[in-house]
C-alpha cells in the first residue's frame, strides 16, 4: 500500500490526553494520514454521526463513557468501522475485552508509532477485504437470482408448451361441432324454428372464442424451438427497417420519431432471421404501444468482444418497478385480451435464449423504457 | 354446378373429432370413411376407392408419418392432407417433402379444409387423367406397330 492510499485511510483518534493526543496527530501526519481528534467518547460518537470513518483509535480508559463503551456503540450504529483501542501496561484484560466486543486489535501505551501505522493499514485492508467480500456475495445474490428466473422461465415454457398441445384437440372438437350445428342451423328445414337467432348467436361467441383460444395455443407453440433453425449472418438493418413497415400505420398516427444510432460496422449478427423478425416485431410493437403522440424510439448499436448490443429506447409511459421482473413470464400483461395475449415478451424472451442472446430491460415509469438485445456476433457453438 | 362429391378418409385417435368432422363433411355433400389408427386406415384404403385422406400426425401406434410413408408406398395417387395440433410445422413441411398435399392446423377454419380439400382431389383427378392419357398413348403405339 502507497503514501496515496494512507491519505484516503479516514482516521478518528480518541483520547482524553490532549498531549498525547497532539503528538501522535503530529506523527501520523508525518506519515501521511491525518487524523481527527477527540477528547472523550461522546465527542467520538458525535463526530462519527457527522462524518465516515474507517479506522478509530480509541483509548480504553477515559472519562465520562468507557472505551469499552464507545467500542460497543460504535459497532452497533457504524459495523464497518474497524476500531484499534490504546490500553494502559497493566490492563491487558480490557484488551482482551476489547477484541471480544469487535476491536479489531489492541496495543498498549506507550504506543510504538510505526507499530500503530502498521496497525492502522491492517485495519483499513480488512476493511476493504470486507467490503470486497460484499460485493462478490450481492453479485452472486444477483446472478442466483436471475438463475432461477430463468429456469423458471424455461420450465413455464415447457409446461406452457404441454398445455397447449393438449388443448389444441378438444378446441378442434368444439370447432367441429359448432360448425356442425351452426350448418344444420342454416339448412332450409330449420330457418323456421322458434329462437333460431339465439341459438346462431351462441354458436357465434363460441366460434369467436375458440379463435381467441386458437390463437393462443398458437402463439404459444409458434416459438417451439426449430430442429433446424437456420442460422445465418445477418444483418440487423434492413430488419429493422421491415419491422418498422409493417407498423408504419401506427408509427404515422402518432407522429412517432425513430432515431437511428446504429453504427453501420456494428450490425451482423449470428441469429435466424426470421425468428429474430418475430423478436423486433414484439418489441418495436410495445415501445410503439408505450408511446403517446410525438414520441420517440431510439435504435442503438455496440460491441463487446463477442456480442452485438442493440437497444431499442422509447420514451413512452414506462413500466413501474413492481412489474419488472414480471414482464417476461407468460400470460402477464397489463393491455386487455383483444390487444394482447401476455405472451410477447415472454416469446422473446425464449427465442432470444434460444440464439444464444440475452435480453434485459430498464424502465422508468414516465420517462421510458429500454429493451437490451445482446446478440452474437458469430457462431459460439464452433467455437 | 352439381358437386362431384370427395371421397375423404378421415384418421385421427380422438374419436370426437372424427364423428364431428365427418358429419360436417358428409353434410356438405362429401363421401366420408373414418379410422382411428394408422393401421386401420389402410385397412380401409385397401377396400375403399378414397380421393384424400386427412390424416392426423400425431397418433398413438403407428404416427402419422409413418402412415402417410405406408399409403405413399401402396397408393401413390391418393392425397394426403396432414392435421397437426402442435405448432412445429416442422413435421409438417417434412410430410409434404414425403408427398403430403398440404398441412392443417388443429382448430382448423372450416373454409380452409374445404379449399385444401378440393384442391387436393382436383391434383388427384389431373393426375389420374394424366395416366389414363399416357395408357392410351401406350395402346395406340402398341397397336401401331403390329
Amino acid at each position: 500500500m502507497n503514501k496515496l492510499d494512507d491519505d484516503k485511510i479516514r482516521l478518528l483518534l480518541v483520547d482524553d490526553e490532549e498531549g498525547f493526543r497532539s503528538t501522535i496527530s503530529k506523527r501520523l501526519t508525518k506519515r501521511g494520514m491525518k487524523p481527527v481528534q477527540a477528547s472523550d467518547g461522546k465527542e467520538c460518537l458525535d463526530i462519527l454521526e457527522k462524518e465516515p470513518m474507517d479506522v478509530v483509535i480509541l483509548d480504553v480508559k477515559m472519562p465520562g463513557i468507557s472505551g469499552i463503551d464507545t467500542l460497543k456503540a460504535i459497532k452497533q450504529t457504524h459495523k464497518k468501522i474497524q476500531v484499534i483501542l490504546l490500553t494502559g501496561n497493566v490492563a491487558i484484560t480490557d484488551g482482551i475485552e476489547g477484541i471480544k466486543a469487535g476491536a479489531f486489535d489492541y496495543l498498549t501505551k506507550p504506543v510504538e508509532i510505526d507499530h500503530l501505522v502498521n496497525k492502522i493499514k491492517q485495519a483499513f485492508e480488512m476493511i476493504r477485504l470486507e467490503k470486497e467480500k460484499q460485493k462478490e456475495l450481492e453479485y452472486r445474490a444477483k446472478l442466483e437470482k436471475k438463475m432461477i428466473d430463468t429456469d423458471r422461465l424455461v420450465s413455464l415454457g415447457t409446461m406452457s408448451t404441454g398445455i397447449a398441445h393438449e388443448i389444441n384437440n378438444p378446441l378442434a372438437i368444439i370447432n367441429e361441432s359448432a360448425g356442425f350445428m351452426k350448418y344444420i342451423l342454416g339448412t332450409p328445414e330449420m330457418l323456421k324454428i322458434p329462437r333460431r337467432d339465439a341459438l346462431m348467436m351462441g354458436i357465434g361467441k363460441i366460434e369467436k372464442s375458440i379463435k381467441r383460444a386458437g390463437r393462443i395455443t398458437h402463439q404459444l407453440l409458434g416459438h417451439v424451438k426449430k430442429q433446424e433453425s437456420t442460422l445465418s449472418e445477418t444483418d440487423i438493418m434492413p430488419l429493422l427497417h421491415e419491422t418498422l413497415g409493417l407498423l408504419e400505420k401506427d408509427i404515422k398516427d402518432k407522429q412517432i420519431k425513430i432515431n437511428w444510432e446504429i453504427d453501420k460496422k456494428k450490425n451482423i449478427v449470428w441469429i435466424d432471421p426470421y425468428q429474430m423478425r418475430q423478436v423486433l416485431m414484439n418489441l418495436l410493437n410495445n415501445a410503439v404501444h408505450a408511446l403517446k403522440e410525438n414520441g420517440s424510439i431510439t435504435l442503438t448499436t455496440s460491441e463487446s468482444n463477442d456480442d452485438i448490443i442493440l437497444e431499442i429506447k422509447d420514451n413512452g409511459i414506462g413500466i413501474p418497478k413492481e412489474n419488472l421482473g414480471k414482464i417476461f413470464d407468460p400470460f402477464f400483461t397489463t393491455k386487455s385480451f383483444d390487444e394482447g395475449t401476455g405472451l410477447g415478451l415472454f416469446v422473446v424472451h425464449k427465442i432470444v435464449s434460444s440464439l444464444n442472446g440475452k435480453i434485459d430491460v430498464t424502465s422508468k415509469v414516465g420517462k421510458g423504457t429500454c429493451f437490451q438485445l445482446r446478440l452474437p456476433k458469430y457462431d459460439k457453438s464452433n467455437k | 354446378m352439381i358437386k362431384i362429391p370427395a371421397k375423404v378418409l378421415i384418421v385421427d385417435d380422438e374419436k370426437d373429432f372424427v364423428e364431428m368432422f365427418s358429419l360436417r363433411l358428409t353434410e356438405q355433400g362429401e363421401k366420408v370413411s373414418t379410422a382411428h389408427s394408422g393401421k386401420e386406415a389402410l385397412k380401409v384404403l385397401e377396400t375403399v376407392a378414397i380421393d384424400v385422406v386427412i390424416l392426423d400426425i400425431r397418433m398413438p401406434g403407428m404416427d402419422g408419418i409413418d402412415t402417410l410413408k405406408q399409403i405413399k408406398a401402396l397408393h401413390p395417387v391418393v392425397e394426403v392432407i396432414l392435421l397437426t395440433g402442435h405448432g412445429s410445422t416442422e413435421t409438417a413441411v417434412e410430410g409434404m417433402k414425403l408427398g403430403a398435399f398440404d398441412y392443417l392446423m388443429k382448430p382448423a377454419d372450416f373454409e380452409d379444409i374445404k379449399i385444401k380439400l378440393e384442391n387436393a382431389r382436383k391434383r388427384k383427378d389431373e393426375q389420374e387423367e394424366r395416366i389414363r392419357k399416357a395408357e392410351l398413348r401406350l395402346l395406340l403405339r402398341s397397336s401401331g406397330d403390329l
